[in-house]
């Protein structure tokens, strides 16, 4: 493997002096429900939008024959996580990488952005073209030091060709102090293999717009998400996958845990438009409710225009088993540890889809910290 | 969208649109002021309808849910009194009214399998009747007019207290107009063996129908109430804004069964809501054929320890219409469960919807929630969505969902074939066999209605 580490430069500031408060609605689902159900969308408060993003250089790329370039295409986005948030990535963005994989040979390809007390706004703009029967893994990680008050703010787009084979890892390791807001934007060609590992733990708010648009036939776009919640943290996770390839296929599998009084919003479109006959979509939801005072909405939705298909979600909350429990302590676990181990076992089931076993540690030594 | 015509058999006999009294369209205070008076209200009611359209004024419509658009209440008349009054005699009732009721099958479920009976007509009860053994126990069953008169203390408590004004946009419509409806008193410990039921007939075009039915089941006591609706068919819309509210007391047990069949130029936004006390059991069976739009979410709370819901629905929705429907939960209190199993058929470019709630509050330790969505499609230009929300607020539940959607196996059709059905038939009786959950809920004639619905929208080419 060829490691390559490079500092990049910004692309784009705007030195405005400060920022607006404004309160800000984002992440609407496809479809609304009454607004009572309080899951149309997130609104937050006096969220600070900042006119003045300064530059951002602590970012590693490791690579492996790939082209990166530092313009990206800027298609417009049909969903996102609302129009200032988009603007402010296509304005501002401080980092724009686009990478393009073209050979046949499977690469990996590592971002690593670290937020600190000289980098704490991040605005940046990715573009992964994965081109005709190129197979790769690119991982993307955010990384903070624990004082930072860090922001981020991304755009990802995806374009997997013809016969491609992409797997992309986020993994979102900032503190809970920070704020997370990222926008994801896939488009699936004819036997396209994409695969989604998103590993969600930081930001006070971490806000997610996931859209796959799987337009080849015979395209397939698995997701496989895990969020870990802890003291105040809100996690709003807004997935939409709309199927018109023939034969297309998605699976979206997402495994949660929320401690002290954490909160989560899961809404999770599976959307079949008409011509995908003989699609499939499967979506499964499940959270461990660690507190009593822990908070777990979801809305997972099937859209149907489409007779020839099969669509299933399942959706489950609860606490952890207490007699899995009680045979892990009378192991000699403390009731800490065994509660560690349970939801360690818990994710497993998406963890063990990472083949880097490096990566896959450090995971696991991290769900370790965020329990402790 | 063009609705098309379709034999609706007996739904669809329409009687000459004669009535003693027919309110100007629209909604003004004038003219809540001139219901109230038509309807002799006590001042209490008048000003609880003037307060009413106040808060229908300032709400919105709904940001979500089908189109409502075409609802025009300068265009609806919301009070027709027919051209008789209430009687407990079928005789006393004028012929083309009771004739009505006859081909719906009403006198004769009544005889057969009823222990008391309310009809409606436009927006009066034209007849209501109760067995003499169920009078001696103390079991009420009047309609709202009678209720408010005579029970002026048990109403006023109940009264759209379950069900607030402010609900929503058409909750305030329905109290600013309302009229008719049933109200049901059981006393402590009395068990209503044979099910009471009341009909609501819409024949007055361009008009609406909003009755209220209170419904209170005293610590112990048991019912099973049926609610049945049909329209004929006119060009212009019709609007129905009925509003159901259920007491179901501590250690009681009420079942509530709806077979809805209202023509296809129908808007029903009904509210249906339940209060259910500690170790109660609140069941709600509905099936839902009629409507050009509906709206209609049924609710239980959960309010006593131990108290229990269940909610079997099934909703069939053919050309023209969109039936978004579902059910509501709230558990606010410790070791509450509820499940539901609602399924949805849609053909010929029919929309239906499943949306609803489960709520598991802070104080709902030890609670269980199972929510089952099934949904049938029998053609690639219909549409099916499941809009679920669940919000769990405490760690001590168990709490699933699933939902399916699809279409008739083929390989099923291709089985019944070779045993020497017809594919149409085939089809026909793997649909009733998907509805058959529900159907076997229902007391025997409403599950044989059920069937012949069915068969009548799986008739339409």
């Amino acid at each position: 493997m060829v490691k390559n580490t490079k500092e990049r430069m910004p692309s784009m500031v705007d030195y405005s002096e400060r920022g607006d408060m404004e309160m800000l609605k984002l992440n609407e689902i496809p479809v609304r429900t009454s607004k009572n159900f309080d899951i149309n969308n997130i609104e937050l408060e006096e969220h600070n939008i900042l006119n003045n993003i300064e530059q951002f250089k602590n970012i590693t790329i490791t690579e492996e024959n790939c082209k990166i370039e530092n313009n990206t295409s800027n298609i417009e986005l049909v969903y996102g996580l609302g129009k200032i948030l988009t603007n402010q990535v296509k304005m501002q963005a401080n980092q724009k990488l686009k990478l393009t994989i073209d050979n046949k040979q499977y690469k990996e390809n590592q971002i690593e952005f670290k937020f600190d007390s000289n980098n704490v706004n991040l605005v940046e703009d990715i573009e992964i073209i994965a081109n005709q029967n190129s197979e790769s893994t690119v991982i993307i990680k955010y990384l903070s030091d624990e004082n930072v008050q860090a922001y981020h703010n991304g755009i990802l787009r995806v374009n997997a060709k013809k016969n491609s084979k992409i797997d992309i890892i986020i993994f979102n390791m900032m503190n809970i102090k920070s704020n997370n807001f990222i926008a994801i934007q896939n488009i699936g060609e004819e036997d396209s293999k994409v695969n989604f590992i998103i590993i969600d733990f930081g930001g006070n708010k971490s806000v997610t717009n996931y859209y796959s648009n799987l337009i080849g036939e015979k395209s397939n776009n698995t997701i496989n998400t895990i969020y870990l919640g802890k003291e105040n943290q809100i996690f709003d996770l807004n997935y939409i996958v709309e199927l018109k390839g023939e034969k297309s296929n998605t699976n979206i599998e997402v495994q949660g845990a929320l401690k002290d009084v954490a909160k989560k919003h899961f809404k999770g479109t599976i959307d079949f438009k008409k011509g995908c006959k003989k699609s499939t979509g499967n979506e499964n939801e499940s959270c461990m409710l660690l507190s009593d005072t822990a908070r777990s909405i979801s809305l997972p939705m099937l859209l149907c225009s489409e007779e020839e298909v099969e669509g299933n979600h399942s959706n489950s909350a609860g606490k952890i088993g207490e007699k899995e429990l009680f045979y892990i302590m009378s192991r000699g676990f403390e009731i800490k540890d065994a509660m560690k181990l349970m939801v360690k076992a818990k994710f497993n089931k998406i963890l063990e889809n990472i083949k880097d076993e490096e990566l896959k540690e450090q995971i696991l030594n991290e769900i370790d910290n965020r329990l402790s | 969208m063009e609705i098309q015509e379709i034999n609706r058999n007996i739904y669809d006999i329409k009687n000459k649109d004669e009535y003693d009294y027919k309110i100007k369209k629209g909604l003004t205070h004038e003219i809540i002021e001139e219901i109230s008076k038509q309807k002799k209200d006590p001042e209490w009611m008048r000003e609880f309808r003037l307060k009413a359209l106040d808060v229908y004024n300032k709400l919105e419509l709904p940001t979500w849910g089908p189109d409502l658009s075409e609802l025009n209440m300068e265009e609806i008349a919301t009070y027709v009194r027919p051209k008789t009054g209430l009687s407990n005699s079928w005789e006393d009732v004028p012929e083309d009214i009771k004739s009505t009721f006859d081909k719906l099958g009403i006198p004769e479920a009544e005889k057969t399998s009823l222990a008391g009976v309310g009809a409606q007509y436009d927006s009066e009860v034209v007849y209501h009747s109760m067995k003499e053994e169920l009078i001696k126990q103390g079991v009420i069953y009047t309609d709202m007019e009678t209720a408010v008169r005579e029970y002026p203390e048990l109403v006023k408590t109940h009264f759209m207290k379950c069900v607030p004004v402010n609900d929503h946009k058409f909750v305030a419509l329905h109290g600013a107009v309302w009229s008719g409806g049933s109200f049901v008193y059981v006393p402590k410990g009395v068990k209503v063996d044979i099910p009471l039921q009341s009909y609501f007939r819409l024949n007055s075009p361009e008009s609406g129908q909003f009755e209220h039915t209170l419904i209170i089941v005293d610590e112990e006591a048991s019912l099973h109430f049926i609610e049945g609706c049909s329209a004929p068919k006119y060009n212009k819309v019709n609007l129905h804004a009925g509003c159901v509210e259920l007491y179901v007391k501590d250690n009681a047990y009420l079942r509530y069964s709806t077979i809805e069949n209202w023509s296809k130029n129908m808007l029903n936004l009904n509210t249906k809501k339940a209060i259910v006390g500690k170790n109660a059991k609140m069941e709600w069976v509905s099936g839902s054929f009629g409507s050009k739009i509906s709206m209609l979410y049924p609710m239980s709370i959960l309010n006593g320890d131990g108290a229990k819901t269940e909610y079997t629905g099934i909703s069939f929705a053919g050309g023209g219409q969109n039936l978004d429907n579902g059910f509501k939960v709230i558990h606010n209190s410790a070791n509450t469960s509820s499940v539901v199993n609602a399924k949805s058929i849609s053909k010929n470019g029919g929309k239906c919807t499943y949306r609803g709630l489960v709520r598991i509050n802070e104080n709902a330790k030890n609670s269980k929630s199972s929510v089952s969505c099934e949904s049938l499609m029998l053609d690639d230009v219909s549409i099916s969505d499941t809009i679920p929300t669940n919000d769990i607020r405490t760690d001590e539940v168990e709490f699933s969902h699933e939902a399916k959607i699809g279409k008739i196996s083929e390989k099923t059709i291709f089985y019944l074939m070779s045993r020497g059905l017809s594919e149409e038939d085939a089809k026909a009786m793997i649909v009733r066999g998907f509805a058959s959950p529900i159907a076997k809920e229902l007391p025997v004639e409403y599950a044989v209605e059920m069937n012949n619905l069915i068969n009548l929208e799986l008739d339409q080419p």
